[in-house]
């Protein structure tokens, strides 16, 4: 892991391991932190959506519509935040939504990382016209602005959850393939990987085993924002009609449900956007403290 | 200069032609029948529906589409709207001076917020200043804007009944034929009075949504470039010299803490586009955003496919301005390659 290269500093006495290293230089951030707590806590409810919600998310109370939250004058104790249009717990929909947003989130950043590693490290391997043509499309993908690419991509493959996150990978790939390329690019003309060479070492295990480790900083901090990216994006989609479809308990989906709910209850509207705002500003939060913890080249503040 | 310049403009031409293969490509996937939405659903007789594709040109080889919309392009025709009947290029312009107000709007208002407190947050680093603009930073950036423009409507429009929810202008009581295309101009020129207010009031809540994301980039960016150029001899030798700090400041570090601002700004334009999209959607903002996703639900291929097109072309034409204009200010650039 990279974090060794941090560990191995020669100032300090008695190295720490890398993990503890690592956390101690995390710990320092407090945003950092605070970020990653929250994260936890989203995630084991999405995890665990089906045991800790109330209801089922598509279980209609019809004699309980558009409930403002408990506290609120009209409110009911039953619906802790109240109800949808028609009927529909909104707690439990949250929740739900939490485990979409996050598999969207994390499905996104896996597909774009394998890909990305994949042409990225092919690129700086094979060079020439390989590299040529892998770069240009980069440069084509990236001419398109993102979320008019996404909505090229769905209205060809059709609204729905998975090709919102194809879509979204799409747009997020280049990113990821110039940074691998970049960094393996710097790390070819090293000496440890000429000594390898020399050694006898494969080309795929001179890549995988012996360079793409020496890559790993970078591309972690970049897939931590990158699912921030991408629950925002999916959202868009959502929110646009061209994401998840309803009744799916989609956070970007729910807020375009109840748009026209916006002056008579404007509660409706204001739970899932502020889901999706608290997701993101802890993805993102956490994703600077591990920038600061492990890439100190990338350090700014 | 002028080869530098020619061969940043050539390296762009093959993302060009890639843009033109893959716009067209992806629009024939699209689902759906053009000839049938234009029809309507009660089918008509074969002769008809063979006389439109070939009006269409639906009835040549793929290939053939493909050379004839290149040939197309390069004279400046990108196309018919099957649903209006009016040329793409033509709809495209009429609606892009709404989009190009609205985004102006929002990069000066990001610009001239974002650079005073990214500087002042540098200054005072480690103050409160700092934490609260740092905090605020990435809320904007993690924001999702069109949660945040329904929210600024049912705050500041419902509530506070302070501004219009959707449109450019009050069209009840002022009309006039657009002449630039930019109400604040037009509104202007009209000599109506109250015109130029009522633009003005129209625009400020989709400036504010569509220019938080950008605020939060451009303050962040400015504060770490500051932080970063404040720690360089030169600008302890201006200290050291005796001059004033606002003039150390204002003048020696911030030209320097700028260049990096001036590239994010550039880079910023493919995101204002896209967020035009969204805050067009919610605002009822008659501008290209709006229209693009409307061709979607239409199913009007060549205004899908024109649009994409103008849209991405001008992102790589901004960028290679960008580029230039990035190496006429630093001379390392130029000569570097």
């Amino acid at each position: 892991m990279a974090v060794d290269a941090l560990a191995a500093q020669p100032a300090q006495p008695a190295p720490p391991g890398p993990l503890r290293a690592f956390w101690a230089s995390f710990s320092e951030n407090k945003g950092a932190v605070g970020g990653l707590v929250v994260l936890v806590v989203i995630a084991l409810l999405a995890i665990f959506a089906h045991v800790v919600s109330p209801y089922s998310p598509y279980e209609q109370f019809r004699d309980f519509t558009k409930l403002p939250p408990a506290w609120e004058d009209g409110g009911n104790w039953q619906f802790v935040l109240g109800t949808d249009a028609l009927g529909r717990d909104t707690l439990t929909r949250l929740i739900y939504g939490a485990r979409i947003s996050l598999f969207i989130g994390i499905a996104v950043m896996a597909t774009s990382v394998v890909v990305g590693v994949l042409m990225g490290l092919t690129a700086a391997f094979l060079g020439g016209v390989v590299d040529t043509v892998i770069m240009r499309i980069m440069d084509l993908i990236l001419s398109v602005p993102g979320l008019v690419l996404a909505i090229l991509v769905v209205a060809v493959l059709g609204p729905s959850l998975t090709n919102t996150i194809v879509a979204v990978a799409i747009v997020y790939l280049p990113s990821y393939v110039r940074l691998v390329r970049a960094s393996a690019l710097g790390e070819l003309g090293k000496d440890y990987v000429t000594a390898s060479r020399v050694a006898g070492v494969g080309t795929l295990r001179l890549m995988f085993v012996t360079i793409l480790p020496n890559c790993l900083a970078p591309l972690i901090v970049q897939a931590a924002l990158g699912v921030s990216n991408a629950i925002l994006e999916a959202a868009a989609l959502g929110f646009l009609g061209l994401g998840a479809q309803p009744p799916t308990p989609e956070w970007g989906a729910m807020l375009a449900d109840s748009r026209e709910f916006i002056r008579s209850n404007p509660w409706i509207v204001t739970l899932p956007g502020l889901a999706i705002l608290v997701t993101v500003v802890a993805i993102n939060l956490m994703g600077d403290g591990l920038r600061d913890a492990l890439d100190p080249k990338l350090k700014r503040s | 200069m002028i080869k530098f310049l020619l061969k940043r403009a050539a390296l762009t031409l093959p993302t060009f032609f890639a843009l033109m293969f893959v716009t067209f490509v992806a629009i024939r996937m699209v689902p759906g029948d053009p000839v049938e939405v234009r029809t309507g659903e009660r089918g008509i007789s074969p002769e008809r529906l063979a006389q439109f594709r070939h009006e269409l040109g639906l009835d040549q080889p793929i290939w053939k589409q493909f050379l004839d919309y290149v040939w197309q392009l390069l004279h400046g025709d990108f196309g018919t709207s099957i649903v209006t009947n009016e040329k793409v290029l033509t709809e495209f312009f009429s609606l892009f001076p709404a989009t190009l107000e609205l985004s102006l709007s929002a990069m000066l208002f990001a610009v001239v917020l974002g650079v005073p407190a990214g500087v002042t947050a540098a200054v005072k680093r480690g103050s409160w200043f700092d934490h609260t603009l740092m905090g605020a930073a990435v809320t904007g950036f993690s924001m999702p804007i069109f949660w945040w423009g329904l929210l600024l409507i049912m705050l500041v429009s419902e509530r506070w009944g302070l501004t219009p929810v959707s449109g450019r202008i009050d069209l009840i009581n002022y009309y006039f034929e657009p002449v630039t295309g930019f109400m604040l101009i037009d509104a202007l020129r009209s000599d109506q009075p109250g015109a130029f207010w009522s633009a003005l009031h129209h625009l400020i809540l989709p400036t504010i949504v569509l220019g938080t994301v950008p605020l939060a980039v451009i303050a962040r960016m400015t504060r770490s470039s500051m932080l970063e150029v404040l720690s360089e001899d030169y600008v302890r030798t201006a200290r050291a010299k005796g001059l004033s700090p606002f003039r150390v400041i204002g003048f020696h570090a911030l030209r320097n803490a700028l260049i990096p601002v001036v590239t994010i700004v550039g880079l910023q334009v493919g995101t204002l586009l896209a967020g035009a999209v969204l805050t067009e959607t919610i605002f009822s903002w008659p501008g290209v955003g709006k229209w693009l996703i409307e061709a979607i639900g239409r199913r009007d291929y060549p205004a899908l496919q024109g649009g994409i097109l103008l849209i991405s072309s001008m992102v790589i034409v901004v960028n290679l301005i960008i580029d230039v204009l990035y190496g006429a200010i630093n001379p390392r650039i130029r000569h570097g390659r």
